[in-house]
């Protein structure tokens, strides 16, 4: 019975491939698109780490120059965005070297394994450790210790907060954007 | 003979197998148009690493594999999309020849991605070395899989 079963599968495999040997199934045109095509790899969320980090620098050193800022709060902040940009090549850089040629499931699954373990111990290990003390260095510079004069520190604190709450949002946004297509793809392999 | 005439030709010759690989991680014609080309796509991209490669069915295995595992489908495509050039629709023809395809579809459909991989290279007849390869695991291991599968193949048959 068990045999029959699978003969049963050999002979509809069977005709799946006599019913395609006699179609043409690729074209020219699709054979020149596909020559024509120099795809790159997307990934939005390693993009928008490098623009947050690149924007970030640059304007540090003006919040530095308007009085803002002091200087090792500009400087401590170029190299936490640094640090974020080495950071994030640093765990995508598997990733991005999978090879679709040489690669096997195994190693596919490895890889996607080990990126999505970085990306939680970034979330609930380093953000929390890095962003909060600069959060808080950040209200002190710009609220309380660079404020003008006859000005509410407290009524500068909100601004501050309110833009570390939409950046916290659109970092955990993209986060998770990556970590479901890693963990997809471990439970396809998984099955 | 130049790069393009080699990739045409071996397109060609192995269209049918990368088809079925497509079209077992379908659910549509649609989707198994997506596949084909994004597959082709990622062929033409390595065709150099091919020349170094010594099973053709083993490379070509590997390479749909991962595109149908890693292809960001949801994503627009980048390339203009052509359609195949197929007189049957495996998933629409009412033929007897179609209901057959579609049964096996439906049959290996119910399996995970990896022992639907499996079971679709021991269709076609690969070694459990080459299936082995392909997969990452030992021919040992492959066999192991295999005769699991085939059990819960079975129960599921028994079930209908």
């Amino acid at each position: 019975m068990e045999e029959m079963n699978f003969e049963e599968m050999r002979n509809q495999f069977a005709i799946l491939k006599d019913q395609l040997k006699k179609q043409e199934i690729v074209s020219d045109r699709l054979l020149r698109e596909t020559m024509k095509a120099n795809r790159s790899k997307i990934n939005s969320t390693k993009r928008m780490c490098y623009v947050c980090a690149a924007v970030a620098i640059l304007v540090t050193p003006l919040n530095y120059y308007t009085h803002a800022w002091g200087l090792v709060f500009s400087i401590a902040t170029c190299l936490m965005m640094l640090l974020c940009a080495v950071a994030t090549y640093y765990i995508h850089k598997p990733v991005d070297n999978l090879n679709f040629m040489r690669d096997d499931f195994a190693t596919v699954a490895r890889v996607m394994a080990r990126f999505k373990k970085h990306y939680d111990m970034w979330l609930y290990y380093c953000s929390p450790t890095i962003g909060i003390p600069w959060l808080i260095w950040a209200c002190y510079e710009f609220a309380w210790k660079n404020a003008p004069e006859g000005v509410n520190p407290w009524g500068l604190t909100i601004p501050v907060i309110v833009g570390a709450v939409v950046g916290f949002l659109i970092g955990i946004y993209y986060h998770f954007k990556a970590v479901n297509a890693a963990k997809d793809i471990l439970a396809e392999i998984e099955g | 003979m130049k790069q393009e005439e080699y990739f045409t030709q071996l397109v060609r010759e192995h269209k049918s197998t990368i088809y079925t690989v497509c079209y077992m991680f379908s659910q549509d014609e649609e989707e198994v148009n997506d596949l084909f080309q994004e597959t082709l796509i990622n062929m033409w991209k390595g065709i150099d690493s091919f020349r170094e490669e010594s099973k053709i069915s083993t490379w070509i295995y590997r390479v749909a594999l991962n595109t149908c595992l890693l292809q960001e489908r949801k994503k627009k495509r980048q390339v203009a999309k052509v359609p195949l050039t197929m007189d049957v629709n495996f998933f629409q023809d009412d033929d007897a020849n179609a209901a057959q395809v579609r049964m096996l579809h439906q049959r290996i459909g119910k399996l995970g991605l990896v022992d639907r991989a499996l079971v679709m290279m021991w269709l076609e007849g690969m070694s459990y070395d080459e299936i082995g390869a392909v997969m990452g695991i030992s021919a040992q291991n492959v066999g192991v899989k295999l005769f699991r599968i085939k059990e819960s193949l079975k129960k599921a048959k028994s079930d209908e």
